[in-house]
């Protein structure tokens, strides 16, 4: 460890913390999920208290499996709930990364897509890149009432489908809040990883400041993606362990897909998550303990012969440098 | 005997008094509550909006109809205690302004979920305020034509109507003929809609008004004060004279003037656009009566435009 890693810090929610005392981190995860506008549904229930019991439950388990911090990926417009956050932090003892950005574009508010003017201009990535900056150098919004607590990264997200006009404009308004203050960018591609990391990389973000989410899709390992995105210089999210679904790989596959990252070298820029769903509020989401890589996933790396160095980088030196504020 | 439904619980028809028909108490683009540019304290809402919530009131207005959104910031609680304290009755709208400003929740939800959505604020209660809504919006996406979203809530909004009694609001009166084809196939009489915004700047030349009035659908001369002789001009200003004239035209038709409504959907506190400054609900009582008296309407007539039809379109009707 150098002299500059050892004074690194990283944003959560109750503030900087050293990068040294992260431990053990869950780089994809969700806490509150709230699919946008579910919370005027008249048959969806936001009870906070329940929310908080059963996140505080996540959390610990996910402690007591050795966890140390959780990033909530859900960005600034998905149930993002600061002030809770801060809460479960302070009872649970686990850090908490919040994040800004949103996307893809069906997931963005009229005000972003077809703004009061003539003709409705959809926003530029100048804007998004404001929009991004300010939550982390003013802090993440609470809607019209204040700011709280400074974002560890800046996620978003490109169309299934493919990456439309609008995507592509949150995808450099993310590189360059990234670039400007000092977070990572954690993305989710749509049909082409390397195409869509392409365009980050194309607003001379360093590589290493970017992950790279769903690279264990079926669609991406068959062209080679997530070998691609190592080369390449970016973090390489294999972040749906334990889910086993048609689009994804099961875990058995997981494992050799790890291995082979290992093999060639790349060893440096693998990280893994679950994808859980902590509270789900207008969706099923992902009901799945953010203790479940610890628990079940790891012992199957080092049955597969991945050292206790190995995982250990991947689980905790890897996510520390990515999470860094540089 | 006939009620509408108001923030504060259901009153008689009678008791509404003079109408202003299509006004927000405050009007934002779902997603700019992110965008802290314009954020304003509790304090600076109200003392923007209750000012003019009692000069309406002095000037003999007796109910403001809320045309906002179910994303679009409205705020059922706020609404009834600016109803409490200015003595302003306070009608909310459950529904989308247009497909562009329903949140993917909805976007993605089906016709049968959206009416059993709007049923529910209209019969039971909007979130926890136990305010019901009293009006359907619905309305045409930036675009000029009906989005599929757009036809799913028009459709959705046609069943709740039916099924409340409540009526209907549009935002936007262009390709009407898609609208009134759905409201036909649900079997719903086209005067529990009023078709909004038919004087806009920007869509009064396609908005087919004395046909839609022909078909029985009531017809909302609704952006009045939106004018070009504004400083500072939205792009869907019309010049003031224009408007006037066009109002003027449509009612002299026979019997017209029992389907008109009129309104100046006037923000009293914008919460994610600059808003008008000067364009106020009062521009009814302060420039649109005093015009429609110097171009010779008498009382009746009036009392016509912005209490009886109102009225009638506003009470629920089951």
């Amino acid at each position: 460890m150098d002299a500059q890693t050892a004074e690194n810090t990283v944003n959560t929610v109750l503030g900087p913390v050293p990068a040294q005392e992260l431990g053990v981190v869950a780089v994809h995860e969700a806490l509150l999920s709230v699919v946008p506008g579910a919370e005027y549904a008249f048959d969806v229930t936001i009870d906070r208290a329940e929310i908080f019991e059963t996140l505080a439950e996540k959390l610990k388990d996910f402690r007591g499996h050795g966890g140390g911090t959780i990033v909530d990926s859900t960005g600034m417009f998905h149930g993002r709930d600061v002030r809770l956050y801060e809460a479960l932090s302070r009872t649970t003892g686990v850090h908490i990364v919040a994040s800004t950005g949103q996307g893809p574009e069906e997931m963005l508010g009229g005000y972003f897509l077809t703004p009061q003017t003539n003709p409705p201009t959809p926003w530029p990535a100048e804007k998004f890149a404001d929009l991004f900056t300010k939550e982390v150098t003013e802090g993440m919004v609470v809607p019209r009432v204040e700011r709280r607590g400074a974002a560890g990264l800046v996620v978003t997200a490109a169309t299934l489908a493919g990456m439309t006009a609008t995507d592509e404009s949150l995808f450099r308004g993310a590189a360059r809040a990234a670039l400007s203050t000092g977070v990572p960018v954690s993305i989710r591609f749509g049909n082409d990883a390397v195409r869509d990391l392409e365009v980050i990389l194309d607003e001379k973000l360093p590589a290493d400041r970017v992950v790279v989410g769903g690279l264990d899709r079926k669609d991406a390992v068959a062209v080679g993606a997530p070998l691609e995105v190592a080369r390449r210089g970016a973090y390489v999210a294999i972040d749906h362990v334990g889910t086993e679904d048609e689009r994804h790989l099961g875990d058995k596959e997981r494992v050799a897909l790890v291995a082979q990252l290992v093999e060639a070298g790349f060893g440096e820029r693998i990280l893994l998550s679950s994808s859980a769903t902590g509270v789900a509020k207008g969706h099923d989401g992902n009901d799945m303990p953010y203790s479940y890589v610890l628990s079940t996933f790891a012992p199957l790396l080092k049955a597969q012969g991945l050292s206790d160095e190995d995982v250990q980088r991947i689980l905790v030196d890897n996510p520390r440098e990515l999470l860094s504020v540089r | 005997m006939p009620r509408v439904n108001t923030v504060l619980g259901p009153i008689p028809a009678e008791e509404l008094g003079l109408v202003a028909v299509h006004e927000h108490i405050g009007y934002g683009m779902p997603g700019s509550e992110l965008d802290t540019k314009w954020w304003k304290t509790p304090e600076q809402r109200y003392d923007e909006t209750v000012p003019k919530l009692r000069r309406f009131h002095e000037y003999g207005g007796g109910t403001f109809v809320d045309a906002t959104g179910i994303c679009n910031g409205r705020d059922i609680d706020y609404y009834q205690s600016l109803s409490e304290k200015t003595g302003v009755h306070i009608v909310a709208s459950t529904g989308f302004v247009g497909g562009d400003t329903a949140l993917p929740f909805f976007a993605r939800a089906s016709v049968e979920y959206l009416a059993e959505h709007f049923i529910h604020e209209i019969t039971v209660g909007i979130g926890d305020t136990g305010g019901k809504a009293g009006i359907i919006k619905v309305g045409v996406s930036r675009g000029g034509r009906m989005t599929d979203l757009d036809k799913r809530i028009y459709r959705a909004a046609a069943r709740a109507s039916k099924a409340t009694g409540v009526g209907i609001l549009t935002h936007l009166a262009i390709d009407a003929e898609n609208a009134i084809a759905i409201f036909n196939e649900e079997g719903l009489p086209l005067d529990r809609v009023l078709f909004g915004h038919v004087d806009d700047g920007v869509n009064a030349d396609k908005t087919r008004d004395t046909w839609i009035a022909e078909q029985g659908g009531r017809i909302g001369f609704d952006t009045f004060g939106y004018e070009t002789e504004l400083p500072d001009p939205p792009f869907w200003a019309r010049p003031r004279k224009e408007r006037l004239d066009h109002f003027l035209r449509f009612i002299s038709g026979e019997g017209r003037i029992k389907q008109v409504l009129a309104s100046a959907d006037a923000n009293c506190s914008p919460l994610g656009w600059p808003g008008v400054k000067g364009h106020t609900v009062n521009y009814i009582f302060e420039d649109l009566i005093p015009d429609l008296r110097a171009a010779g309407l008498d009382e009746t007539a009036i009392k016509t435009i912005f209490v009886d039809n109102p009225a009638d379109f506003l009470s629920i009707k089951n």
